[in-house]
């Protein structure tokens, strides 16, 4: 069985970790004092490039590359630490401020030092009362110990973090919806570019950074780039020739949940499968996997037949969906996607900021739809049409067969992929909520096609067995390119 | 809503703690109007919610018009536009806390309660008549681990069966 291995969660059981004494004993800072005696700023820069550490929010950007786009001769530079985490099946980052905010302060110093960055705002969810309550705590024990503020152990850095509270905003999650937000507006995200490293808050440059990547730097500066790019895997970025590294380097907090008999948060490598992550969350609870959503819910879901797949940045979005914030949910062979497709719609058609028309009408749009459908009036043509599928050709057309048509799911189809169409990876709204939506209603629609047939045809909800429930990957257009990649090693 | 900014009946103004408080958040931003959150949580602390009246002193105070402070508060949820009770009960029923029942749980807290669920635009369906407690629906509470939870003002509670909200309830009729 895969082992967890405890980086950034090692000494979160500690007690009183989140004290700066108790924090100290167990190496607290010394990796920032390594990094002011033994390294320039670009030093810095550099480790963490070669390092490969991609962001831990939702894109998985790489943030070495991130840094480099900040012009270096344009003061002030800000630092905005997101910690507003509201991807519903995320909740590692909550741990890491309630048990060791000193960590963070930590990653962020080294952020500091290597940008020139003297302010930090750390935009926390407006939920997280006790987490606020202990960063706030330990930010001013670093101020008395002299790890912040002016002329920090006698180097002539200045660092400043506050803490800012959100209100309740799902979007302003994401990275201009909470610079907005930070500026004391709606927390409606901007158009893109110009990008935050250019123009962020204030219109000043801006590095925004979610609380499990600043947490790595610590770790990177510490042990070193060839300690880091050990764990998890490299692959081969084939596009380009000669082939690039695409590295998917570190550990990753996996947070798990649903129907699994230990949920919780695992610290692993990066490039476990879907089903090792299971078994380490103790097993399944109850017969038969028949979904998971391998990275928040807005990631497309993965069905029993993709169980195989490496859950890491680069095996995903070649599957066709994404690690987004490691949000893992499982669900056994008594849920009923239809109605889990309903839970999802419901929760974007309230936080959607209504910025966009695509987004604003088409998210209510598709959670009535769904809604219709779960309440046993999804609509059925009694016409039929020429079935397309894979041919006997082997490719992609007419099959010769006929189908029946189902208007519900043609129009669902069709609206949310007018908000964001998943196959073309082109979306209509400002930023990518849009796709948000459109990745599970499109992708539960067409992998869980028969159960959503079945409930128009029978006018109730009814829950298939998994095997007659999910649609084969062969038949499935949506798996029509997918590959598996090959390791960097292998080449 | 015009006529709500205009009946200002009772004037606001920080009290010593908050004034305290806002003074030393104001020097933390470039812009005034960026403390405009955390000035609105302040004041909600303060009377419980945010009257006509907290708009318009915060427009001053930051040096903005009312309207931005207004389309601020109607943006985020957790700022309150009518009066709520003493114990806000958010209740979880997101997906990962509606695989493990939260609805049980709701219909529980309905039931014990003897109210409806509050709406976004209408918290008083939500309120009991003691002006005791107000519950209401959000969205992800990011404790999926520990699911189905609720948060009582600030504290979370886990892993909930019915038993566990009684006893909730209790401790809080109590006090």
């Amino acid at each position: 069985m895969v082992q967890e291995r405890r980086i950034l969660y090692e000494h979160l059981d500690v007690p009183d970790i989140n004290t700066f004494d108790v924090f100290r004993q167990y190496d607290g800072y010394t990796r920032f004092e390594k990094a002011i005696a033994e390294y320039q700023p670009d030093d810095i820069a550099k480790m963490v490039m070669d390092s490969g550490l991609k962001g831990r929010g939702g894109a998985g950007f790489s943030t070495g590359l991130k840094w480099s786009f900040v012009p270096r001769d344009i003061k002030p530079c800000y630092l905005c630490c997101n910690a507003d985490e509201s991807e519903p099946g995320t909740f590692s980052n909550r741990y890491v401020l309630e048990k060791n905010p000193h960590l963070l302060i930590e990653g962020i110093l080294i952020c500091c030092y290597a940008m020139g960055i003297e302010t930090t705002y750390v935009y926390i969810r407006g939920e997280f009362t006790l987490g606020k309550e202990m960063l706030d705590a330990a930010i001013k024990e670093a101020y008395e110990k002299g790890y912040l503020g002016k002329d920090i152990r006698g180097t002539g850095l200045n660092v400043d973090i506050y803490t800012h509270p959100g209100a309740g905003a799902y979007i302003c999650g994401e990275e201009t919806g909470l610079i907005e937000s930070l500026e004391g507006k709606r927390g409606q995200p901007r158009n893109k570019p110009p990008f935050p490293a250019v123009e962020g808050v204030f219109g000043k440059p801006t590095v925004v950074q979610n609380v499990e990547t600043l947490c790595n730097l610590p770790f990177i500066v510490g042990n070193g780039v060839e300690w880091y790019t050990q764990m998890g895997p490299t692959y081969a970025d084939t596009r380009s020739d000669p082939p690039t590294p695409d590295p998917n380097t570190g550990t990753k907090l996996y947070c798990i949940s649903g129907d699994v008999n230990e949920p919780g948060v695992y610290e692993l490598d990066l490039g476990l499968t879907c089903s090792e992550l299971i078994e380490v969350a103790g097993g399944l609870r109850g017969e038969e996997v028949k979904a998971v959503i391998p990275g928040g819910s807005s990631a497309p879901i993965l069905t029993h037949y993709e169980l195989d797949t490496r859950l890491d940045f680069t095996s995903l979005t070649l599957a066709k969906s994404m690690l987004g914030s490691g949000g893992i949910i499982v669900m056994n062979e008594t849920r009923n996607i239809v109605d889990c497709l309903l839970n999802i719609m419901k929760f974007y058609a309230h936080e959607s900021c209504g910025q966009c028309t695509p987004c604003r009408w088409g998210t209510p749009w598709v959670r009535d739809i769904v809604q219709r459908i779960a309440d046993g009036n999804g609509r059925k043509s009694t016409m039929t049409r020429p079935k397309f599928g894979v041919a006997e050709n082997g490719r992609w057309g007419d099959t010769g067969e006929t189908e029946e048509i189902y208007e519900d799911l043609d129009l669902l189809e069709s609206v949310a992929n007018n908000i964001a169409n998943v196959d073309t990876m082109t979306w209509n709204t400002i930023c990518v909520f849009g796709i948000a939506v459109s990745w599970p209603a499109v992708s539960y629609m067409r992998k869980f096609r028969p159960e959503f047939e079945a409930a128009i045809r029978e006018g109730e909800l009814v829950t298939l067995p998994v095997a007659e429930a999910t649609v084969p990957p062969e038949e499935n257009y949506a798996y029509q390119q997918r590959f598996v990649p090959k390791e960097f090693a292998d080449l | 809503m015009s006529d709500k900014l205009i009946q200002i009946e009772t004037p606001f103004v920080f009290n010593g703690e908050n004034q305290r408080e806002f003074d030393a958040l104001i020097g933390r931003y470039p812009v005034k109007e960026a403390a405009m959150l955390p000035t609105l949580h302040l004041a909600q602390r303060q009377v419980g919610y945010i009257t006509p009246a907290v708009m318009k002193y915060v427009a001053e105070q930051l040096e903005v018009s009312v309207m931005k402070v207004k389309d601020v508060v109607t943006f985020y949820p957790m700022f309150f536009e009518e009066p709520v009770g003493e114990y806000v009960i958010r209740v979880c029923h997101t997906l990962p806390c509606a695989l493990r029942d939260c609805k049980g749980v709701l219909d529980h807290l309905k039931a014990k309660l003897d109210t409806d669920v509050a709406s976004e635009t209408n918290l008083a369906k939500g309120t009991t008549p003691d002006g005791k407690f107000t519950l209401m629906k959000v969205e992800c509470l990011a404790s999926c681990d520990v699911a189905p939870v609720i948060m009582v003002n600030g504290d979370l509670h886990k892993n909930l069966t019915s038993e566990k909200v009684d006893e909730i309830l209790n401790d809080l009729s109590e006090k």
